[in-house]
């Protein structure tokens, strides 16, 4: 065993001796103050996007919203970068946009807190940082774009209660990742919205993650367990289409009426799924990309320095009739 | 060594000296033998080459070769570096370590509750959390030697165990890291994780180039080192001969172990928190720097220089990549390409007898 003590021995002691003969100091970050400086119209500007992760289609649809609304502005080029949800890989991002000398930030945080210090350090070197869909912590940053995942349950609440079951019924819920913020807003705010209704009755709630196939497989189970379930009001859309396939193949899809929350403007996306019927409403939880590049404009182009530090944007009904043309609306492509 | 090729021997002036370990290479056989040794090596250089050259320029200045970007590259790859570093030793004896990533944020959210919710100081938890991932490491290594099931298994039944530990412990979110002296509060000594030495080196990129020169010295000069490639290259011959294999087996999981804890303390310090899902996917990140070293994963050959270079020449990569804005799913397809090209040359060399 002597050598196996050698080995672990001589690691050791390089560690050691590395870290105790030097003296570290914690990184202060640079005070540029150039880029504030920069603003005006008829310039050039390089704008990071910083995303989480684009395997999730709603992310991808912010990106191309970004990047869509940057076309409109004259001078303005976007580059984005992927973190595949790892918050090492979006602090490398972010370092590697500061590097490019990028003149303003936009990030969607995988997570708040270990984000946090890299936003900091871009925007104490005078960097303007939207935030947008997560937060980061303190208020270290220049403004924060979001939707309001509250209102939106409460939307859909108000929904049920007035046009989808004005009579009254058995709602089952499902709901996504237990724990994760937005599932918890949702299921908040459809109680508040459905509570001018006491005929409507939740007779069960189950989460399916957030995907489509546990929606199938947790909608079959409560198929046996409900028999007469008259809606279904699931906290994405993935989650309602696999509900739908369930009830299909039980033969219930045309008396259950369902209902989604996201509605993106993809082929796959809710909308879709509401223009051919197979779901009721969904109702839009906005991406705040298209808003981002219009405040990215005004900091930039105009010279603004009192843009809201907080921007919270409103949701939209998508039922069949409007189902069409909001696809078209929100940038979908045919 | 290998013998002299004749035809070399009969080409070479009379003068020439015998040959000595170490010697500049004088034959086409040897100078294409240490291209192929040294492949990574050579590789790095070439990759770095091509960054300066194809590295944008922002107000005459070479970004690529700015100060702050060379460091943001060493502190990007120092975990999977690290992690590498325990992986090379045992890929070197033939086997495989999957579940250094779980180990890694095991050990982060480890570093993150002893800290802040149980309230104990940087060097018992920094103990704790080091001897934690030397333990699953070790068991690991223990059921491959014991029971002769094959690495590749075992450690990917430690990678599901150690997630769903690091959840369990953990409650299943990120255990957020804020400093100060009062409860619920890290010592804030622990964040010059990520602060840099003099403003300049940054501490996980120390870290790492140490223990890499460590290990390599560990690697050239020890007993230890001679069991390792001895056991990659012929286990049985190994054992007739009186190598303690099991020992050693044991040794080498047990410092992959030590290694991802120890990337997974810094992961936490970088981050400033402890999450149960951190570094998903490092083994694979690790493999590859490994692999682009020029370890073959058959064992008994590679070096731990070629490690070390690899996991640099991944973080060039990536950087250069990223200042050119290459799309992200490009890169991914770029980085594949890399892979396979490292293992097609290690293919190439030839065998010279």
């Amino acid at each position: 065993m002597r050598y196996a003590r050698r080995a672990v021995a001589i690691l050791a002691l390089t560690v050691l001796a590395t870290t105790s003969a030097c003296s570290i100091e914690k990184d202060e970050p640079g005070s540029g103050t150039d880029a504030s400086a920069k603003c005006g119209s008829g310039k050039d500007f390089l704008i990071g996007m910083s995303q989480a992760n684009n395997a999730e289609p709603y992310r991808q649809v912010m990106n191309d919203d970004v990047t869509n609304a940057a076309k409109d502005v004259p001078g303005f080029k976007v580059v984005v970068s992927d973190a595949a949800q790892d918050n090492s890989k979006q602090v490398a991002d972010v370092e590697n946009f500061l590097s490019q000398g990028i003149d303003l930030l936009i990030i969607s945080p995988n997570e708040a807190k270990p984000l946090t210090a890299v936003v900091k350090k871009a925007y104490d070197q005078g960097i303007p940082v939207i935030v947008l869909d997560r937060k980061v912590e303190g208020d270290a940053y220049t403004a924060f774009i979001g939707g309001d995942n509250v209102a939106i349950g409460r939307a859909a609440g108000e929904y049920y209660a007035k046009t989808l079951l004005p009579q009254g019924g058995k709602v089952v819920e499902i709901s996504g990742l237990p724990g994760s913020t937005p599932a918890a807003e949702r299921a908040q705010g459809f109680r508040e919205g459905i509570a001018s209704n006491p005929k409507i009755e939740i007779v069960a709630s189950q989460t399916a993650e957030w995907l489509r196939e546990k929606g199938q497989s947790v909608m079959d189970a409560m198929l046996k367990a409900q028999p007469d379930i008259d809606a279904v009001y699931a906290h994405n859309d993935p989650m309602a289409e696999g509900a739908y396939l369930a009830a299909k193949a039980a033969g219930k899809e045309s008396t259950i009426k369902f209902t989604g929350i996201d509605a993106l403007p993809v082929p796959s996306g809710g909308i879709k799924a509401v223009e051919q019927g197979r779901l009721q409403a969904t109702f839009q939880y906005p991406t705040g990309g298209r808003e981002a590049i219009d405040m990215a404009k005004k900091i930039l182009v105009d010279c603004a320095t009192d843009v809201p530090k907080t921007t919270t944007l409103g949701t939209m009904q998508i039922t069949k009739e409007n189902a069409a043309e909001a696809y078209t609306t929100l940038g979908g492509k045919q | 060594m290998n013998p002299p090729n004749p035809t070399a021997v009969a080409e070479a002036p009379p003068e020439t000296p015998p040959r000595r370990p170490l010697r500049l290479p004088r034959d086409r056989h040897a100078i294409v033998d240490s291209f192929f040794r040294f492949q990574s090596l050579f590789g790095l250089v070439a990759v770095f080459l091509i960054a300066i050259a194809v590295s944008p320029v922002r107000n005459g200045e070479n970004v690529f070769l700015s100060s702050g970007n060379l460091a943001n590259i060493v502190r990007a790859v120092s975990e999977i570096g690290i992690i590498a570093v325990g992986m090379t030793f045992v890929i070197l004896i033939g086997g495989i370590d999957l579940s250094v990533g779980a180990v890694l944020g095991l050990a982060a959210v480890g570093s993150a509750t002893l800290m802040v919710n149980s309230g104990l100081g940087i060097l018992p938890t920094v103990l704790i959390v080091l001897f934690i991932g030397t333990a699953f490491g070790a068991t690991q290594g223990a059921i491959v030697a014991r029971l002769g099931i094959q690495s590749f298994i075992v450690t990917l039944a430690g990678l599901q165990a150690a997630r769903g530990i690091a959840r369990m412990w953990s409650g299943g979110l990120g255990i957020p890291i804020a400093y100060g002296d009062g409860p619920q509060e890290a010592p804030e000594a622990f964040s010059l994780l990520s602060g840099s030495i003099n403003g300049v080196l940054p501490v996980p990129a120390v870290l790492f180039l140490a223990i890499g020169v460590g290990a390599l010295l560990v690697l050239r000069s020890t007993a230890f080192a001679r069991h390792v490639y001895a056991i990659g290259g012929n286990e049985k011959a190994a054992r007739l001969s009186g190598v303690p294999v099991r020992r050693v087996r044991i040794t080498v999981f047990a410092i992959s172990g030590l290694l991802a804890a120890l990337a997974g303390i810094i992961h936490a310090g970088q981050l400033n928190q402890g999450s149960p899902n951190d570094g998903a996917g490092y083994e694979l990140d690790a493999i590859a720097a490994v692999v682009i070293g020029g370890t073959s994963l058959a064992g008994g050959s590679g070096s731990m220089g070629g490690t070390i270079a690899g996991a640099l020449l991944l973080g060039i990569l990536n950087n250069i990549l990223a200042l050119n804005n290459i799309d992200a799913n490009v890169q991914l397809v770029v980085k594949g390409l890399v892979i396979v090209a490292a293992a097609a040359l290690q293919k190439l060399r030839p065998r010279i007898a």
